[in-house]
């Protein structure tokens, strides 16, 4: 199967879940970095490029809707997929009016999360192609002036 | 108090030994609407209560055999809500005081008037309507007070075994990623000629399925608890709707179901189509349940009645089945989470708690009543569009 060589980020205070969700997707040859609360997560985002990020609603410290608001506000383009548990499933329509991509029930079927994970890599794609159209096409103009 | 003036609906016994004053004031009593039977001693009059008992007695104090008195200490105490009026003769005060003492509702003294008398009877009358009303009234109270103690332990256990689920639910993500990811590793190619590769498959298949089966009832109880809670669920996803079509909806899902074992299910309704302010899909699910549960409990042959009624204030659906009926110390258990007869692989025990929680959720109440071997009936009501 063709692979985009994308970064997926998984967020989640639940470090075997972290774990293993990590050891699934890496198996699936996806490039996967991890983090265990919303604040290191906004941290390896200023180091690292990444272009989806599986986020749990329920953390503690900074929750899921927290940590999504500062994520968009810094880093508009990722794209974020939230995993909610049942009874937060309201936060999940929060988190999708605020920008999230998806959200997932958990625990997370692995194929629906590798199926929204794959649309998210794909418009992420897209968006990025288009900006650096947008941006061919201003240096083209400038070029010509 | 409010006190209609009408004679027709109440029953008397006279009993009187003096037969022309007796059979005269029956006549005149009968004229006046009012149900009346002789008996001409109060061991007659004992027996002919016990026939068909009356409303009201009308009995002379002094009569051959058994006197008046013993007779009302008698009925007294076999009757508690019949009203006795005692006739006495001319200047027996005593007579009528001792009867009052035994518990007569008051005493006339001969010669009577029918008017008097006729105003007497009515008091009486009115005296065992109220005690009437004021029982039903009590026995009600009673009943709301008994749903609000199951509710309140309900809920209690709901927001104990969420808790759990909402625990459960992390570890069983982490149980069902090892079990995913081990069987990812086994389609790997380098993998295709591992040793016993099977049993490693089907060990994984087990674990999935449990997992699986685990997760579903914490969901179970996560939107049970859910529904309860959130005040009135999602009031956007109330509409008015046709309960005739809802119950037709959920008839024709388990109508398969319900074939094998020869049951019939047929609804019955009101006209007009009855419809309930609610949440359609969620009514659904109960309903749903509610079918389920009755077949299963019902035997080659039985029957399932479904039917639909509505007033200004509520919309009823009931569910009657023929089937086997619930025992009196599992009846008060039956909306427990958990709580299950049926074999392990059969139930979890869930979807009557669910129900319940969705009822409750829609601002309705939903109660069981039942007979072994005779059958069970569940009554939801419902809110309609005011």
């Amino acid at each position: 199967m063709f692979k985009t060589t994308s970064k997926i980020m998984l967020v989640d205070d639940e470090k075997d879940f972290v774990e293993m969700l990590s050891l699934r997707l890496k198996e699936n040859e996806e490039n996967v970095i991890a983090a265990y609360n919303g604040q290191e997560c906004l941290d390896a985002l200023e180091k690292t490029q990444v272009d989806v990020i599986i986020l749990d609603v329920k953390m503690p410290g900074m929750d899921g809707i927290e940590t999504l608001k500062q994520i968009k506000k810094r880093h508009p383009l990722v794209e974020v997929i939230m995993l909610t548990g049942h009874g937060t499933i309201q936060s999940a329509v929060e988190g999708m009016k605020l920008g999230a991509f998806d959200f997932l029930l958990k625990p997370a079927d692995f194929k629906a999360l590798t199926e929204k994970l794959n649309k998210a890599k794909e418009r992420r794609k897209e968006q990025m192609e288009r900006i650096q159209k947008a941006e061919a096409a201003i240096l083209l103009r400038q070029s010509k002036i | 108090m409010d006190q209609p003036d009408v004679t027709e609906d109440i029953h008397i016994l006279l009993v009187d030994d003096e037969n022309d004053f007796r059979q005269i004031l029956a006549k005149r009593l009968k004229r006046r609407g009012i149900e009346v039977r002789e008996a001409d001693r109060g061991e007659k009059a004992l027996q002919m209560l016990e026939e068909k008992p009356v409303d009201v007695v009308i009995m002379d104090v002094k009569m051959p055999g058994m006197d008046g008195i013993e007779c009302l200490k008698q009925i007294k105490g076999k009757y508690d809500l019949m009203e006795v009026i005692m006739l006495t003769g001319h200047a027996d005060i005593h007579g009528g005081v001792e009867g009052i003492k035994s518990g007569a509702f008051d005493y006339l003294s001969k010669p009577i008037e029918l008017e008097h008398l006729v105003r007497k009877i009515k008091q009486a009358f009115h005296k065992i309507q109220r005690i009437l009303a004021e029982k039903k009234e009590a026995a009600f109270k009673e009943q709301i007070t008994q749903q609000m103690v199951v509710a309140e332990r309900l809920v209690a256990l709901g927001t104990m075994a969420s808790g759990v689920a909402h625990e459960i639910n992390n570890p069983l993500a982490v149980i069902q990623d090892s079990a995913g990811w081990l069987q990812q590793i086994l389609e790997k190619p380098e993998m295709q000629h591992m040793p016993r590769k099977n049993d490693f498959n089907k060990g994984l298949e087990r674990i999935n399925k449990a997992v699986e089966r685990a997760g579903k009832i914490t969901q179970q109880l996560l939107q049970a608890v859910k529904t309860q809670t959130t005040e009135m669920a999602d009031p956007s996803t109330f509409v008015e709707a046709s309960l005739k079509k809802l119950s037709e909806e959920a008839i024709t899902l388990v109508e398969p179901e319900a074939a094998l074992k020869n049951i019939s299910i047929t609804l019955e309704m009101q006209e007009p189509c009855p419809a309930a302010w609610t949440d359609p899909l969620q009514l659904l699910q109960v309903l749903l349940n509610l079918l389920s549960n009755s077949i299963q409990a019902t035997e080659e042959g039985g029957q399932i009645i479904v039917s639909l009624s509505a007033s200004l204030e509520e919309a009823k659906i009931i569910v009657k089945d023929t089937g086997s009926g619930i025992s009196k110390e599992n009846i008060s258990r039956i909306f427990e989470p958990f709580f299950t007869t049926k074999e392990a692989d059969q139930g979890t025990g869930m979807g009557l708690y669910v129900s319940w929680g969705i009822i409750t959720g829609l601002g309705g109440l939903i109660s069981v009543e039942s007979e072994v071997n005779q059958g069970t009936t569940f009554t939801i009501t419902l809110p309609v569009k005011k």
